[in-house]
Protein backbone atom coordinates (compact mmCIF):
# COMPACT_ATOMS: atom_id res chain seq x y z
CA UNK A 1 0.00 0.00 0.00
CA UNK A 2 1.22 3.84 -0.86
CA UNK A 3 1.05 6.65 1.28
CA UNK A 4 0.66 9.86 -0.24
CA UNK A 5 -1.72 13.16 0.92
CA UNK A 6 -3.41 14.73 -1.68
CA UNK A 7 -1.79 18.29 -1.89
CA UNK A 8 -4.64 20.10 -2.80
CA UNK A 9 -8.45 19.51 -4.31
CA UNK A 10 -9.03 20.34 -8.11
CA UNK A 11 -11.50 19.84 -10.42
CA UNK A 12 -10.31 18.34 -13.88
CA UNK A 13 -13.90 19.03 -15.14
CA UNK A 14 -13.55 23.17 -14.55
CA UNK A 15 -10.26 22.82 -16.79
CA UNK A 16 -11.15 20.65 -19.29
CA UNK A 17 -15.43 21.55 -20.06
CA UNK A 18 -14.82 25.05 -19.56
CA UNK A 19 -11.52 25.39 -21.67
CA UNK A 20 -10.42 27.36 -23.81
CA UNK A 21 -11.15 26.87 -27.27
CA UNK A 22 -9.16 29.76 -28.77
CA UNK A 23 -5.84 27.75 -29.21
CA UNK A 24 -8.10 24.98 -31.26
CA UNK A 25 -7.03 26.29 -35.00
CA UNK A 26 -3.77 25.63 -33.92
CA UNK A 27 -4.59 21.39 -33.80
CA UNK A 28 -6.53 21.49 -36.81
CA UNK A 29 -3.29 23.20 -38.55
CA UNK A 30 -1.13 20.70 -37.81
CA UNK A 31 -3.32 18.22 -38.81
CA UNK A 32 -4.62 19.50 -42.04
CA UNK A 33 -0.55 19.64 -42.65
CA UNK A 34 -0.48 15.71 -41.52
CA UNK A 35 -3.34 15.25 -43.92
CA UNK A 36 -5.90 14.33 -41.85
CA UNK A 37 -9.23 15.54 -42.65
CA UNK A 38 -11.62 16.74 -39.85
CA UNK A 39 -14.73 17.30 -41.66
CA UNK A 40 -16.72 19.07 -38.43
CA UNK A 41 -18.21 17.78 -35.42
CA UNK A 42 -19.33 14.40 -35.48
CA UNK A 43 -22.57 13.28 -34.56
CA UNK A 44 -22.85 11.21 -31.17
CA UNK A 45 -25.87 9.59 -32.74
CA UNK A 46 -25.26 6.68 -34.59
CA UNK A 47 -22.63 8.34 -37.30
CA UNK A 48 -22.26 5.56 -39.95
CA UNK A 49 -18.62 5.01 -41.24
CA UNK A 50 -19.14 6.31 -44.79
CA UNK A 51 -20.36 10.10 -42.60
CA UNK A 52 -16.69 9.31 -40.79
CA UNK A 53 -14.90 12.66 -39.97
CA UNK A 54 -12.02 11.30 -41.33
CA UNK A 55 -11.40 10.05 -44.31
CA UNK A 56 -9.66 6.95 -43.98
CA UNK A 57 -8.67 4.44 -40.83
CA UNK A 58 -5.03 5.35 -41.30
CA UNK A 59 -6.48 9.37 -40.28
CA UNK A 60 -7.94 7.64 -37.24
CA UNK A 61 -4.80 6.51 -36.11
CA UNK A 62 -2.95 9.85 -37.05
CA UNK A 63 -5.68 10.96 -34.34
CA UNK A 64 -4.86 8.82 -32.04
CA UNK A 65 -1.21 9.57 -32.66
CA UNK A 66 -0.78 13.24 -32.19
CA UNK A 67 -3.16 12.65 -28.69
CA UNK A 68 -0.21 10.40 -27.55
CA UNK A 69 2.74 12.97 -28.84
CA UNK A 70 1.36 15.31 -26.53
CA UNK A 71 0.82 12.98 -23.89
CA UNK A 72 4.31 11.60 -24.45
CA UNK A 73 6.07 14.36 -24.68
CA UNK A 74 4.12 16.05 -21.39
CA UNK A 75 5.32 13.44 -19.23
CA UNK A 76 8.81 13.50 -21.02
CA UNK A 77 9.52 17.33 -19.70
CA UNK A 78 7.70 16.93 -16.74
CA UNK A 79 9.90 14.16 -15.54
CA UNK A 80 13.06 16.08 -16.21
CA UNK A 81 11.99 18.95 -14.44
CA UNK A 82 9.87 17.47 -11.26
CA UNK A 83 12.26 14.80 -9.35
CA UNK A 84 11.17 12.65 -6.53
CA UNK A 85 12.39 15.34 -3.80
CA UNK A 86 9.77 17.57 -5.98
CA UNK A 87 7.09 14.80 -5.53
CA UNK A 88 8.15 14.62 -1.78
CA UNK A 89 8.02 18.00 -1.12
CA UNK A 90 4.33 17.98 -2.47
CA UNK A 91 3.23 15.13 -0.11
CA UNK A 92 3.98 11.88 -2.58
CA UNK A 93 5.07 9.19 -1.59
CA UNK A 94 8.42 8.83 -2.79
CA UNK A 95 10.92 6.23 -3.38
CA UNK A 96 9.73 2.96 -4.97
CA UNK A 97 6.38 2.41 -5.71
CA UNK A 98 5.97 6.28 -5.13
CA UNK A 99 4.13 8.50 -7.01
CA UNK A 100 6.59 9.48 -9.32
CA UNK A 101 7.32 5.89 -10.54
CA UNK A 102 3.86 5.23 -11.22
CA UNK A 103 4.13 8.34 -13.52
CA UNK A 104 7.16 7.07 -14.70
CA UNK A 105 5.79 4.29 -16.22
CA UNK A 106 2.75 6.21 -17.42
CA UNK A 107 5.37 8.00 -19.51
CA UNK A 108 6.57 4.95 -20.61
CA UNK A 109 2.59 3.47 -21.90
CA UNK A 110 2.21 6.67 -23.84
CA UNK A 111 5.78 6.40 -25.61
CA UNK A 112 5.06 2.84 -26.13
CA UNK A 113 1.67 4.10 -27.92
CA UNK A 114 3.49 6.73 -29.94
CA UNK A 115 5.97 4.09 -31.04
CA UNK A 116 3.43 1.81 -32.49
CA UNK A 117 0.69 3.90 -33.42
CA UNK A 118 3.24 5.15 -35.79
CA UNK A 119 4.18 1.79 -37.05
CA UNK A 120 1.08 1.16 -38.01
CA UNK A 121 0.53 4.56 -39.72
CA UNK A 122 3.56 3.83 -41.84
CA UNK A 123 2.27 -0.06 -42.09
CA UNK A 124 -0.47 1.12 -43.40
CA UNK A 125 1.66 3.41 -46.16
CA UNK A 126 0.34 6.59 -44.06
CA UNK A 127 2.57 9.32 -43.35
CA UNK A 128 3.02 9.47 -39.01
CA UNK A 129 2.64 12.92 -37.42
CA UNK A 130 5.80 13.69 -35.60
CA UNK A 131 5.92 15.62 -32.14
CA UNK A 132 5.18 18.95 -32.53
CA UNK A 133 5.82 21.70 -29.94
CA UNK A 134 4.22 22.31 -27.20
CA UNK A 135 3.03 24.66 -24.08
CA UNK A 136 1.22 22.36 -21.39
CA UNK A 137 0.78 25.97 -19.57
CA UNK A 138 1.70 25.22 -15.77
CA UNK A 139 4.09 27.35 -14.14
CA UNK A 140 7.62 25.84 -13.87
CA UNK A 141 8.58 23.73 -10.58
CA UNK A 142 4.46 23.88 -10.47
CA UNK A 143 4.06 19.95 -9.85
CA UNK A 144 0.14 20.39 -8.71
CA UNK A 145 -0.25 22.22 -11.85
CA UNK A 146 1.31 19.66 -13.67
CA UNK A 147 -0.25 16.73 -12.28
CA UNK A 148 -3.92 18.73 -13.26
CA UNK A 149 -2.80 19.36 -16.81
CA UNK A 150 -1.68 15.19 -16.61
CA UNK A 151 -5.67 14.67 -15.31
CA UNK A 152 -6.83 16.69 -18.37
CA UNK A 153 -4.62 15.08 -20.96
CA UNK A 154 -5.48 11.50 -19.63
CA UNK A 155 -9.49 12.00 -19.45
CA UNK A 156 -9.65 13.80 -22.74
CA UNK A 157 -7.24 10.73 -24.37
CA UNK A 158 -10.02 8.19 -23.04
CA UNK A 159 -13.25 10.22 -24.59
CA UNK A 160 -11.71 10.57 -27.60
CA UNK A 161 -10.70 7.37 -27.97
CA UNK A 162 -14.24 6.13 -26.59
CA UNK A 163 -15.42 9.17 -29.71
CA UNK A 164 -13.25 7.62 -32.58
CA UNK A 165 -13.44 3.55 -31.96
CA UNK A 166 -16.98 3.87 -34.33
CA UNK A 167 -14.43 5.23 -37.18
CA UNK A 168 -12.53 1.78 -37.30
CA UNK A 169 -15.58 -0.74 -37.22
CA UNK A 170 -14.41 -2.16 -40.83
CA UNK A 171 -11.15 -2.42 -39.51
CA UNK A 172 -11.14 -5.04 -36.84
CA UNK A 173 -7.31 -5.68 -36.15
CA UNK A 174 -6.94 -1.73 -35.84
CA UNK A 175 -10.17 -1.33 -33.85
CA UNK A 176 -9.32 -3.97 -31.07
CA UNK A 177 -6.04 -2.39 -31.14
CA UNK A 178 -7.20 1.27 -30.54
CA UNK A 179 -9.41 -0.13 -27.40
CA UNK A 180 -6.58 -1.88 -26.08
CA UNK A 181 -4.79 1.47 -25.78
CA UNK A 182 -8.32 3.24 -24.40
CA UNK A 183 -8.57 0.70 -21.58
CA UNK A 184 -4.74 2.24 -20.57
CA UNK A 185 -5.83 5.31 -21.04
CA UNK A 186 -8.65 4.86 -18.26
CA UNK A 187 -6.57 3.61 -16.30
CA UNK A 188 -4.24 6.18 -15.92
CA UNK A 189 -6.78 8.69 -16.02
CA UNK A 190 -8.42 6.70 -13.16
CA UNK A 191 -5.03 6.87 -11.08
CA UNK A 192 -4.48 10.92 -12.05
CA UNK A 193 -7.85 11.72 -10.63
CA UNK A 194 -6.73 10.50 -7.35
CA UNK A 195 -3.47 12.02 -7.18
CA UNK A 196 -5.89 15.44 -8.03
CA UNK A 197 -8.14 14.47 -5.64
CA UNK A 198 -11.32 13.55 -7.50
CA UNK A 199 -13.12 10.30 -7.84
CA UNK A 200 -11.00 8.19 -10.04
CA UNK A 201 -14.51 7.30 -11.59
CA UNK A 202 -16.94 10.35 -11.61
CA UNK A 203 -19.73 8.92 -14.30
CA UNK A 204 -21.37 5.52 -15.01
CA UNK A 205 -20.02 5.79 -18.74
CA UNK A 206 -17.50 7.75 -20.27
CA UNK A 207 -18.94 9.76 -22.44
CA UNK A 208 -17.28 9.95 -26.21
CA UNK A 209 -15.84 13.15 -27.46
CA UNK A 210 -16.01 14.43 -30.93
CA UNK A 211 -12.62 15.36 -33.00
CA UNK A 212 -13.92 18.30 -32.65
CA UNK A 213 -14.42 18.93 -29.08
CA UNK A 214 -10.59 17.38 -28.66
CA UNK A 215 -9.34 19.69 -30.48
CA UNK A 216 -11.31 22.76 -29.00
CA UNK A 217 -9.03 21.07 -25.66
CA UNK A 218 -5.90 19.92 -26.96
CA UNK A 219 -5.14 22.64 -29.36
CA UNK A 220 -3.91 25.34 -26.71
CA UNK A 221 -1.35 23.50 -26.23
CA UNK A 222 0.16 23.33 -29.49
CA UNK A 223 2.21 25.82 -30.34
CA UNK A 224 3.86 25.16 -33.08
CA UNK A 225 3.93 21.92 -35.90
CA UNK A 226 6.57 21.08 -37.76
CA UNK A 227 4.19 19.70 -40.19
CA UNK A 228 2.38 23.29 -40.70
CA UNK A 229 5.48 24.11 -42.83
CA UNK A 230 5.15 20.95 -44.53
CA UNK A 231 1.90 21.45 -47.12
CA UNK A 232 1.87 18.06 -48.47
CA UNK A 233 -1.15 16.58 -48.05
CA UNK A 234 -0.82 13.91 -50.86
CA UNK A 235 1.07 11.49 -48.79
CA UNK A 236 -1.74 10.02 -47.07
CA UNK A 237 -4.03 7.76 -48.76
CA UNK A 238 -7.63 8.85 -49.49
CA UNK A 239 -10.14 6.27 -48.61
CA UNK B 1 -8.49 -27.15 -4.11
CA UNK B 2 -7.30 -23.74 -4.59
CA UNK B 3 -9.56 -20.23 -3.12
CA UNK B 4 -11.41 -19.19 -6.29
CA UNK B 5 -9.83 -15.81 -5.78
CA UNK B 6 -6.41 -17.44 -6.02
CA UNK B 7 -7.30 -18.96 -9.45
CA UNK B 8 -8.69 -15.90 -10.73
CA UNK B 9 -5.38 -14.28 -9.50
CA UNK B 10 -3.52 -16.90 -11.19
CA UNK B 11 -5.71 -16.33 -14.52
CA UNK B 12 -4.68 -12.73 -14.20
CA UNK B 13 -1.03 -13.15 -13.06
CA UNK B 14 -0.57 -15.19 -16.26
CA UNK B 15 -1.76 -12.62 -18.37
CA UNK B 16 0.32 -9.77 -17.19
CA UNK B 17 3.34 -12.54 -17.65
CA UNK B 18 2.17 -12.63 -21.37
CA UNK B 19 1.90 -8.93 -21.22
CA UNK B 20 5.04 -8.65 -19.98
CA UNK B 21 7.01 -10.37 -22.24
CA UNK B 22 5.46 -8.69 -25.30
CA UNK B 23 6.38 -5.30 -23.45
CA UNK B 24 10.02 -6.60 -23.78
CA UNK B 25 9.42 -7.20 -27.16
CA UNK B 26 8.49 -4.02 -27.77
CA UNK B 27 11.22 -2.14 -25.42
CA UNK B 28 13.83 -4.02 -27.48
CA UNK B 29 12.70 -1.80 -30.66
CA UNK B 30 12.07 -4.80 -32.28
CA UNK B 31 10.49 -3.25 -35.95
CA UNK B 32 7.15 -4.82 -35.91
CA UNK B 33 6.23 -7.16 -38.77
CA UNK B 34 5.32 -5.69 -41.76
CA UNK B 35 2.31 -5.83 -44.13
CA UNK B 36 -1.23 -5.68 -43.02
CA UNK B 37 -2.86 -3.82 -40.07
CA UNK B 38 -1.40 -6.22 -37.99
CA UNK B 39 1.70 -5.37 -37.84
CA UNK B 40 -0.65 -3.94 -35.16
CA UNK B 41 1.05 -7.21 -33.50
CA UNK B 42 2.96 -5.19 -31.55
CA UNK B 43 -0.55 -3.85 -30.06
CA UNK B 44 -2.46 -7.78 -29.66
CA UNK B 45 -0.17 -10.82 -29.91
CA UNK B 46 -0.72 -12.04 -33.78
CA UNK B 47 -1.99 -15.51 -32.63
CA UNK B 48 -4.22 -13.97 -29.98
CA UNK B 49 -5.66 -11.31 -32.46
CA UNK B 50 -6.58 -14.28 -35.09
CA UNK B 51 -8.31 -16.37 -32.68
CA UNK B 52 -10.61 -13.50 -31.28
CA UNK B 53 -11.12 -12.22 -34.68
CA UNK B 54 -12.04 -15.79 -35.83
CA UNK B 55 -14.38 -16.11 -32.92
CA UNK B 56 -16.22 -12.88 -33.76
CA UNK B 57 -18.28 -14.67 -36.23
CA UNK B 58 -19.49 -16.65 -33.46
CA UNK B 59 -21.88 -13.83 -32.15
CA UNK B 60 -24.52 -14.29 -34.68
CA UNK B 61 -25.77 -10.30 -33.94
CA UNK B 62 -24.72 -7.25 -31.94
CA UNK B 63 -27.22 -8.27 -29.05
CA UNK B 64 -25.46 -11.63 -28.55
CA UNK B 65 -22.18 -9.30 -27.91
CA UNK B 66 -24.66 -7.05 -25.79
CA UNK B 67 -25.73 -10.06 -23.84
CA UNK B 68 -22.42 -11.57 -23.24
CA UNK B 69 -22.00 -8.35 -21.85
CA UNK B 70 -24.59 -8.14 -19.61
CA UNK B 71 -23.80 -11.62 -17.85
CA UNK B 72 -20.37 -9.82 -17.00
CA UNK B 73 -22.50 -7.12 -15.20
CA UNK B 74 -24.63 -9.39 -13.41
CA UNK B 75 -21.45 -11.31 -12.34
CA UNK B 76 -20.21 -7.80 -11.27
CA UNK B 77 -23.25 -5.95 -9.67
CA UNK B 78 -24.31 -8.93 -7.62
CA UNK B 79 -20.88 -9.26 -6.42
CA UNK B 80 -20.42 -6.30 -5.01
CA UNK B 81 -24.12 -5.54 -4.47
CA UNK B 82 -24.35 -8.59 -2.01
CA UNK B 83 -20.36 -8.48 -0.59
CA UNK B 84 -19.93 -4.73 0.17
CA UNK B 85 -21.95 -4.43 3.22
CA UNK B 86 -19.72 -7.82 4.74
CA UNK B 87 -16.84 -5.42 5.59
CA UNK B 88 -15.72 -1.78 6.42
CA UNK B 89 -13.12 -1.50 4.54
CA UNK B 90 -11.54 2.62 5.64
CA UNK B 91 -9.82 4.56 3.75
CA UNK B 92 -7.36 4.13 0.52
CA UNK B 93 -4.01 5.38 0.96
CA UNK B 94 -4.75 8.70 -0.39
CA UNK B 95 -7.64 9.48 2.10
CA UNK B 96 -10.55 8.63 0.24
CA UNK B 97 -13.10 6.11 1.49
CA UNK B 98 -13.13 2.67 -0.07
CA UNK B 99 -16.78 1.87 1.11
CA UNK B 100 -17.99 5.12 -0.78
CA UNK B 101 -15.79 4.01 -4.02
CA UNK B 102 -17.05 0.81 -3.55
CA UNK B 103 -20.35 1.58 -3.48
CA UNK B 104 -20.32 4.02 -6.47
CA UNK B 105 -18.61 1.03 -8.44
CA UNK B 106 -21.55 -1.22 -7.24
CA UNK B 107 -23.99 1.70 -8.53
CA UNK B 108 -22.11 1.84 -12.13
CA UNK B 109 -22.17 -1.84 -12.44
CA UNK B 110 -26.21 -1.88 -11.75
CA UNK B 111 -26.18 0.93 -14.51
CA UNK B 112 -24.72 -0.70 -16.82
CA UNK B 113 -27.25 -3.79 -16.06
CA UNK B 114 -29.97 -1.18 -16.54
CA UNK B 115 -28.80 -0.08 -19.78
CA UNK B 116 -28.15 -3.18 -21.26
CA UNK B 117 -30.94 -4.81 -20.42
CA UNK B 118 -32.68 -2.14 -21.79
CA UNK B 119 -30.96 -1.90 -25.26
CA UNK B 120 -31.08 -5.72 -25.93
CA UNK B 121 -35.19 -4.73 -24.63
CA UNK B 122 -35.07 -2.29 -27.56
CA UNK B 123 -33.17 -4.24 -30.13
CA UNK B 124 -35.89 -6.86 -29.66
CA UNK B 125 -33.82 -9.44 -28.05
CA UNK B 126 -33.90 -11.42 -24.63
CA UNK B 127 -32.13 -9.76 -21.85
CA UNK B 128 -30.40 -12.43 -19.79
CA UNK B 129 -31.07 -11.93 -15.99
CA UNK B 130 -29.26 -12.60 -13.17
CA UNK B 131 -28.12 -15.72 -12.02
CA UNK B 132 -27.12 -17.45 -8.78
CA UNK B 133 -23.50 -17.13 -8.03
CA UNK B 134 -21.29 -18.12 -5.56
CA UNK B 135 -19.07 -15.95 -3.86
CA UNK B 136 -18.15 -17.76 -0.68
CA UNK B 137 -14.89 -17.66 -1.03
CA UNK B 138 -14.45 -14.19 -1.78
CA UNK B 139 -16.32 -12.77 0.52
CA UNK B 140 -14.72 -14.85 3.63
CA UNK B 141 -11.90 -12.13 3.79
CA UNK B 142 -11.56 -8.39 2.84
CA UNK B 143 -8.48 -9.64 0.95
CA UNK B 144 -10.66 -12.16 -0.71
CA UNK B 145 -12.83 -9.59 -2.12
CA UNK B 146 -10.44 -7.07 -2.79
CA UNK B 147 -8.83 -9.48 -4.68
CA UNK B 148 -11.51 -10.56 -6.63
CA UNK B 149 -13.24 -7.26 -7.45
CA UNK B 150 -9.56 -6.27 -9.15
CA UNK B 151 -10.08 -9.82 -10.98
CA UNK B 152 -13.37 -9.41 -12.08
CA UNK B 153 -12.87 -5.64 -12.89
CA UNK B 154 -9.42 -6.66 -15.29
CA UNK B 155 -11.45 -9.62 -16.75
CA UNK B 156 -14.53 -7.21 -17.46
CA UNK B 157 -11.91 -5.04 -19.26
CA UNK B 158 -10.45 -7.42 -21.69
CA UNK B 159 -13.44 -8.95 -22.36
CA UNK B 160 -14.94 -5.91 -23.24
CA UNK B 161 -11.78 -5.04 -25.77
CA UNK B 162 -12.11 -8.77 -27.13
CA UNK B 163 -15.62 -8.62 -28.29
CA UNK B 164 -15.34 -4.42 -29.71
CA UNK B 165 -14.63 -5.94 -32.87
CA UNK B 166 -17.44 -8.35 -32.94
CA UNK B 167 -20.10 -5.57 -32.89
CA UNK B 168 -21.64 -4.33 -35.92
CA UNK B 169 -23.37 -1.09 -35.29
CA UNK B 170 -21.63 2.13 -34.81
CA UNK B 171 -23.76 3.75 -31.87
CA UNK B 172 -23.39 0.16 -29.99
CA UNK B 173 -19.61 0.30 -30.44
CA UNK B 174 -19.49 3.96 -28.77
CA UNK B 175 -21.78 2.23 -26.34
CA UNK B 176 -19.65 -0.38 -25.45
CA UNK B 177 -16.82 2.07 -25.43
CA UNK B 178 -18.53 4.38 -22.57
CA UNK B 179 -19.02 1.12 -20.37
CA UNK B 180 -15.35 -0.35 -21.07
CA UNK B 181 -13.39 2.77 -20.35
CA UNK B 182 -15.31 2.25 -16.84
CA UNK B 183 -14.22 -0.43 -15.90
CA UNK B 184 -11.00 0.03 -16.59
CA UNK B 185 -11.09 2.96 -14.31
CA UNK B 186 -12.46 0.68 -12.05
CA UNK B 187 -9.95 -1.65 -12.29
CA UNK B 188 -6.90 0.53 -12.04
CA UNK B 189 -8.09 1.64 -8.09
CA UNK B 190 -8.67 -1.90 -7.49
CA UNK B 191 -5.26 -2.73 -8.01
CA UNK B 192 -4.27 0.39 -6.20
CA UNK B 193 -5.90 -1.02 -3.73
CA UNK B 194 -4.30 -4.44 -3.71
CA UNK B 195 -1.11 -3.45 -4.15
CA UNK B 196 -0.73 -3.82 -7.60
CA UNK B 197 0.01 -1.34 -10.53
CA UNK B 198 -2.83 0.29 -11.70
CA UNK B 199 -2.04 -0.32 -14.99
CA UNK B 200 0.41 -3.20 -15.31
CA UNK B 201 1.16 -2.94 -19.56
CA UNK B 202 1.13 -0.31 -22.25
CA UNK B 203 -2.16 -2.39 -23.55
CA UNK B 204 -4.78 -4.03 -22.10
CA UNK B 205 -4.93 -7.79 -23.34
CA UNK B 206 -8.00 -8.41 -25.31
CA UNK B 207 -9.70 -12.31 -24.49
CA UNK B 208 -11.92 -14.27 -26.11
CA UNK B 209 -15.34 -15.26 -24.98
CA UNK B 210 -14.40 -18.41 -24.21
CA UNK B 211 -11.12 -17.61 -22.00
CA UNK B 212 -13.32 -14.88 -20.01
CA UNK B 213 -16.10 -17.50 -19.45
CA UNK B 214 -13.60 -20.26 -18.20
CA UNK B 215 -12.15 -17.02 -15.55
CA UNK B 216 -16.04 -16.26 -14.52
CA UNK B 217 -17.28 -20.10 -14.31
CA UNK B 218 -16.19 -20.84 -10.69
CA UNK B 219 -18.82 -17.49 -9.92
CA UNK B 220 -21.32 -19.36 -11.76
CA UNK B 221 -23.64 -21.47 -9.44
CA UNK B 222 -26.56 -22.02 -11.75
CA UNK B 223 -25.91 -21.21 -15.58
CA UNK B 224 -27.48 -18.17 -16.30
CA UNK B 225 -24.75 -17.85 -18.71
CA UNK B 226 -26.15 -17.50 -22.40
CA UNK B 227 -24.51 -20.25 -24.97
CA UNK B 228 -21.52 -17.48 -25.60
Amino acid sequence: MRSATIPTQTSRRGVLRGGAVAGGGALALALAGTGIKIRGAAAQDGTPVADSPFDAPVDVINYALTLEHLEATFYREGLEQFDDAAFEAAGFQGGEGGVREYIAEIAEHEAEHVEVLTGVVEDLGGDPVVEAEYDFGYQEGDLTGFLTVAAALENTGVDAYTGAAQYLIEEDDLLTAALTIHGVEARHAAYLNILTGTSPFPDAVDAPLTPDEVLAIAGPFIVADEAVEDEDDEATPEA
Amino acid sequence: MRHVDRLIMDAVQEERTWLGSRRGFLAGGAKLAAGGALAVAGVAAAPKLARLNAYAQDFESDVDVLNYALTLEHLEYAFYRDGIGLFTFGSDAFGFSIDEFLAVIRDHEGAHVATLTDVITQLGGEPVVEGAYNFADAYASVEGFLATAAALENTGVSAYDGAGASIESPDLLTAAGTIVAVEARHASYLNLLNGELPFPAAFEEPLSPDEVLEIAAPFLATAATPEA
